[in-house]
């Protein structure tokens, strides 16, 4: 999904510094500090994790840290919420299937 | 065990007004919110606000949020982020997560300002990547700049969904259709038919039957209802869309205050589970308030109001100020939530079917089911009226409490009449000098500067626009209609934007005169 450059109310974003981290084992860039989903989304990545029981997609959903839908397993730790999680230089993100990584 | 005289529980509009009016007159009070940032939604509303000077009127909502948070700065004022409650006891004990640690304090007084979260509603599909809250779709394209989606079909047509459909186009993303269940437009009619000049169609007494795809959302059917709500076979229509985004509700966030004990109502005119409350949002558990959201579903506006009177009555509570200072400054405060509370959108009027303005005039019925007033409609509007040379017109057709344009106009020549939810009118002996400070000003959009007949046979019009990118002088194009359609050539010949403006542009066209009260919108060619 493409990131606003500039908007008629909010203007031109200050820049910030780009960030490297792995998604599933690829390398990926996102802005430090933004959260983890925002990164994936301007990456094109919109399943985050798979339901235990029925193996569903899940994405972004309520994007504040409520629904738990977005969790993923960050530097191997599962359920981080990843709309509310802040983007670091090197991170693991890996698609969680259940409440393990894939 | 930490003391503090008075605990906030939320850092949203409610709750740092309560935080502003405790800590200015010397309580100590700390603040909790378990997000990493203060201000709530605030910081996510990019539109106007309605209202007069006293509720914020005019001012974009980010901004109300900046002046709140330098207020609450000013007065020393403890927030503490991260910090999700847990749990709210009857003698006023409070239970904080911050961090991977569980704190306890303790508070003479207890403000819940929670807020509120959002409904959905269930459909096939509905929990593929790709359908989200219409309170995601703010967050992503107002706080973390990233679109969305790129084709977003919208389900609500109350206030939330017309001001975010408005926002999503402003952030460059295509909004393939306004559903809603309702026979009629929930929200404000401006607020309609500034997306429907944009060309966005309405589909009212329609739901969604299915959302469409595997890994992720690729499409969406959407068929209509019967006044029982139940789908019509034969209606379906397909749309293709990566993104769905749903605005149908909030509700109140009062589980702590359940659990401190406070009697609860289910209140449908409220919005859900809300607890019992005086006046001034004191709950039956004595010392413990309730401000915003979280005691009934309203707005911003009223919510900062809210906490000011919960502020106030905690200094009044625990003997800070005098009975005659308490019932002075809540006075006041009730007087401006309720000229908030009036109009045909009132709290009370909730889920009835109003038919005429307070005026007496029949309100738009297109505007309720399309989200625009149609050309044999418009007419019958005080604001629109014909004269000789450049003039407002102010398509504003239902009652709300908004005054901005009659402040606006140097020369006094709007006005709101006696009450804030009378229709605008011009008033006779007026001159207008073309400034558009009435343009910029109105919340609603609504307002336009005609110039009926040039003696060219053209006309101009002047509109307010908040896309991107700007119209330039010169720049040939299309008049649209009120619902977005080509109606006839038009040519930019001014474009404005100065700082009084903040951010909406004055763009004029020039259009054929017999266009004049029907074009409404530019698109570039």
């Amino acid at each position: 999904m493409s990131r606003i450059t500039e908007h008629p109310i909010l203007g031109v974003k200050e820049e910030k510094k780009l960030v490297s981290f792995t998604f599933d084992g690829k390398d990926l860039q996102g802005y430090e500090g933004e959260p983890i989903a925002i990164a994936l989304k301007a990456n094109g990545v919109m399943i985050h994790r798979y339901t235990k029981k029925e193996h569903k997609p899940r994405g972004l959903f309520c994007a504040i840290g409520r629904c738990t839908d977005c969790v993923m397993v960050v530097d191997g730790e599962p359920n981080i919420r990843t709309c509310v999680t802040p983007l670091k230089e090197g991170m693991t993100v890996q698609t969680q299937d259940g409440v393990k990584a894939m | 065990m930490d003391r503090y005289e008075v605990i906030v529980v939320g850092a949203g509009p409610s709750g740092l007004s309560a935080a502003i009016e405790a800590a200015k007159r010397g309580l100590n009070v700390i603040v909790f919110d378990e997000n990493d940032k203060p201000g709530g939604q605030l910081f996510k509303q990019i539109h106007k606000f309605f209202g007069s000077k006293e509720h914020h009127a005019k001012i974009r909502g980010f901004h109300i949020g900046e002046e709140l948070l330098a207020e609450a700065a000013e007065v020393g004022v403890e927030v503490v982020l991260g910090a999700t409650v847990i749990g709210l006891y009857s003698d006023k004990e409070v239970s904080v997560r911050i961090g991977e640690e569980i704190k306890h304090y303790k508070g003479d007084t207890v403000i819940v300002a929670t807020g509120a979260a959002e409904n959905m509603v269930t459909f096939p599909g509905w929990t593929l990547p790709g359908v989200i809250g219409a309170g995601a779709a703010q967050t992503m394209m107002n706080i973390h700049g990233i679109q969305p989606g790129k084709k977003i079909l919208m389900l609500g047509s109350g206030n939330v969904g017309l001001v975010v459909s408005f926002q999503l186009l402003q952030a460059g993303c295509e909004v393939v259709a306004l559903v809603d269940a309702a026979p009629k437009i929930g929200g404000y009619g401006v607020h309609a038919a500034k997306v429907a000049r944009c060309g966005v169609p309405f589909y009212l007494s329609h739901t969604i039957k299915e959302a469409h795809g595997t890994d992720q959302l690729t499409g969406v059917t959407i068929n209509e209802v019967d006044e029982k709500f139940r789908p019509i076979e034969g209606t379906e229509k397909y749309f293709e869309v990566d993104t769905i985004c749903m605005a149908v509700g909030l509700s109140p966030m009062s589980q702590l205050l359940k659990m401190a004990g406070c009697e609860m109502e289910d209140n449908p005119k409220r919005g859900g589970q809300v607890p019992i409350v005086d006046e001034y949002g004191e709950t039956s558990v004595s010392g413990v308030f309730a401000a915003g959201d979280v005691s009934g579903i309203e707005e911003a506006s009223s919510a900062m109001i809210e906490g000011k009177m919960a502020g106030v009555c905690v200094c009044g509570y625990l003997g800070y100020i005098t009975d005659e200072e308490k019932d002075a400054e809540l006075l006041k405060l009730e007087k401006d939530l309720e000229s908030l509370r009036q109009g045909m959108f009132a709290p009370k009027n909730r889920g009835k079917l109003i038919e005429k303005t307070e005026e007496g005039i029949d309100i738009s019925m297109n505007l309720l089911k399309k989200g625009y007033v149609a050309d044999d409609e418009i007419e019958r509007f005080p604001g629109v009226v014909h004269k000789v040379g450049v003039h407002p017109v102010m398509e504003c057709t239902q009652n709300i409490p908004c005054n901005p344009c009659q402040d606006a106009c140097s020369k006094g020549c709007i006005s709101i009449g006696n009450n804030i939810t009378c229709l605008p009118f011009i008033k006779e002996d007026s001159n207008c000098i073309n400034c558009g400070m009435c343009v910029a000003s109105c919340s609603g959009q609504a307002i336009f500067l005609v110039d009926e007949d040039c003696g060219d046979g053209t006309a101009t019009v002047t509109l307010p626009y908040e896309f991107l990118p700007l119209p330039e002088v010169g720049d040939k194009g299309y008049g649209l209609s009120r619902n977005g359609e080509k109606i006839c050539d038009a040519e930019i010949v001014s474009v404005k934007s100065v700082k009084a403006f903040d951010h909406t542009n004055l763009v004029t066209m020039k259009v054929p005169k017999e266009y004049a009260m029907k074009a409404r919108f530019f698109k570039c060619s």
